[in-house]
């Protein structure tokens, strides 16, 4: 496994895509919306409704099990759940979306524009070709998440904090969002649609057997997310590095699966 | 490597579900020289190239083996010193430079390297000054020169190029295949060179074989497979402008099978060459000025047609039974 092969091949991925305005947009504009759009709409909206509305808003989220807020105004205790908990599974949607998009353009895409096969005579490796492909929608995915995140950040920092009286974004729980459960969503994200690409004719079926299957199941276990928050970054951590150990398996499967003669012919 | 075949192949066959692409292949090609792989769409001559190059298994052979080493087993020590253009695409986002540097990297070449070569080969191919445009702005024979051009980029010992002149006009690809005879002559090259196009292949392959019925029928250098599939041998009588040849007389002639006129010739086919020179005489005395007369050997192109013919009528009377 040679790190400039795979570098190479990656390089190429992001210099490809950002040449190609119709895979970016979409992958930029809808994530931006559910990170300035909605914080800054409920944390405005905050302002304006009674204590008995906002009560109503997070009814079923148990505030008790956050000290942190234990003391803060209805309001304060709302700005707090809505940005350190309720909209992280946000920071989970932009790095699978992006990531599903980005994977299926450069594997299957590749393989129905007819690039794909041109790569499978040379000395790359399987191991290089899968990884160096998985990087290529991953290192985007997770680089955009972040800079979602520093905006975020922003925002929090300069709407919630009137309300919650203090500095207190990001939390712990955040840092490990980011850092760990980020990338390896986003990874195992982009695992599953290279398999998937890896076993049909066109970008298009790939795209929606993605759509379809591998996001919904992703997204389940994405609603989760809050709960796996609310049991600390520790267990949080703990969580982040199983799906790491999951990413590795998933990731040595599919190079012992990868056959060069699936991908140059059509009919299986 | 040198005096070993650079590829030996023994009963290799493939198929694609019922259909059988490849029954029973044989070829050994030493290696240095142009091969030539010839025959109709659909002989099995990129399913060849896929089998030699690792990408498509054999559903059976004997012996599969490229620069020494078997196939598919050690494909990957054969990889590194190989060099592949199939009817495959290039990044169209990308400008070919790009292209090409990016082959160099799979290829484990340092970026320098990569980029003084790929200089190079774009520069004796005539696009040095489209080398930062985008090869979506490309003509289709310009991609093609792209393509094989990438196929060069590592400086490979074997270099297969499967209808490398599909697309291109006369001149380029006379341009593309005189470029490709002076690479294995100047650097030892061996390339392995498919194509339905005879005329090209003729005067640039060493050695050609012909694939159909999913096995190399003949294949040798063009003159002997030439002379395998047309054993006949020929004369041709040119008439100086304005003579007339008596095709009469000249069928009564001693060891002449038949006579036919080509482009206001006469064509004699003979039943042996010794009986030529007494038949040269003769129709040197007849009244007829005459340009020439001279031995008419086969053509590649025509020994091809006369193959693809007699199988077909093959095919035919097995269909029929
Ligand atoms: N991936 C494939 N799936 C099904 N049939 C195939 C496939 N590749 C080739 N074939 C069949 O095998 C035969 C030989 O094809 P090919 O090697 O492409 O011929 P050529 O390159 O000489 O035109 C054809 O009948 C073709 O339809
Ligand atoms: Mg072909």
């Amino acid at each position: 496994m040679k790190a400039n092969v795979i570098r190479a091949i990656a390089a190429k991925d992001l210099r490809e895509s950002a040449g190609s305005s119709q895979v970016l947009a979409p992958v930029i504009i809808v994530p931006l919306v559910f990170v300035v759009l909605y914080p800054v709409g409920l944390l405005v909206g905050l302002r304006y409704m009674s204590s008995a509305d906002v009560r109503a808003f997070f009814e079923k989220i148990p505030v008790d099990l956050v000290p942190a807020i234990s003391g803060l105004s209805t309001q304060g205790k709302a700005a707090y759940v809505a940005t350190a908990f309720l909209f992280s599974a946000f920071f989970l949607i932009i790095p699978t979306m992006m990531a599903t998009i980005l994977a299926a353009n450069s594997f299957a895409g590749e393989k129905e524009r007819h690039t794909l096969e041109g790569m499978l005579y040379t000395p790359v490796s399987d191991t290089e070709l899968v990884v160096g492909k998985i990087l290529s929608a991953v290192v985007p995915s997770v680089a955009f998440s972040w800079v979602c995140f520093v905006i975020y950040t922003i925002i929090v920092n300069v709407l919630a904090n009137p309300f919650v009286g203090r500095q207190f974004f990001p939390t712990p729980n955040w840092w490990v969002l980011m850092l760990l459960v980020v990338p390896t969503v986003s990874v195992f994200v982009t695992a599953c649609v290279v398999w998937v690409s890896a076993r049909v004719a066109t970008y298009q079926s790939a795209n929606s057997i993605a759509g379809f299957v591998v996001l919904p199941i992703v997204l389940l276990v994405l609603g989760q997310v809050n709960g796996l928050m609310l049991l600390g970054p520790a267990l949080f951590a703990v969580v982040g590095v199983v799906l790491g150990a999951l990413d590795v398996l998933l990731m040595r499967w599919i190079v012992k699966t990868f056959d060069r003669e699936r991908v140059v012919s059509s009919f299986l | 490597m040198n005096g070993e075949a650079a590829i030996e192949v023994v009963g290799l066959a493939r198929s694609f579900g019922e259909t059988p692409a490849l029954t029973s292949v044989d070829l050994v090609l030493e290696s240095g020289g142009v091969f030539g792989l010839l025959g109709p769409n659909g002989a099995g001559k990129t399913t060849t190239v896929r089998v030699l190059t690792g990408v498509l298994r054999p559903d059976s052979a004997q012996t599969v083996r490229v620069l020494g080493y078997d196939v598919p087993g050690d494909i990957e020590h054969i990889r590194p010193s190989v060099g592949v253009q199939t009817d495959t695409a290039l990044y169209e986002r990308l400008t070919a430079l790009d292209n090409l540097t990016f082959f160099g990297a799979l290829y484990g070449m340092p970026k320098a390297d990569a980029l003084r070569r790929a200089g190079e080969l774009l520069t004796r191919f005539g696009l040095a000054d489209r080398a930062a445009e985008k090869v979506g702005t490309y003509s289709k024979g310009m991609r093609q020169k792209v393509l094989i051009a990438r196929a060069l980029i590592a400086n490979p010992d074997l270099v297969f190029l499967d209808e490398p002149t599909a697309g291109l006009d006369p001149e380029a690809a006379h341009e593309l295949m005189t470029y490709v005879r002076d690479l294995s002559r100047e650097r030892g090259k061996t390339f392995f060179i498919t194509s339905h196009r005879l005329e090209e292949m003729e005067s640039v392959c060493t050695k050609v074989g012909v694939l159909a019925d999913g096995r190399v029928v003949a294949q040798g250098s063009p003159t002997q497979v030439a002379r395998e599939i047309v054993p006949e041998i020929r004369v041709r009588v040119a008439p100086a402008p304005g003579a007339q040849l008596d095709l009469e007389a000249l069928g009564a002639l001693a060891g002449v099978v038949r006579v036919r006129q080509d482009d206001g010739s006469a064509i004699i086919e003979v039943l042996a060459r010794d009986a030529i020179p007494t038949l040269v005489r003769q129709i040197a005395a007849m009244p007829a000025d005459l340009l020439a007369v001279a031995e008419e050997p086969p053509t590649l192109e025509e020994a091809y047609l006369r193959l693809m013919s007699t199988n077909e009528k093959h095919a035919e009377e097995v269909d029929a039974a």
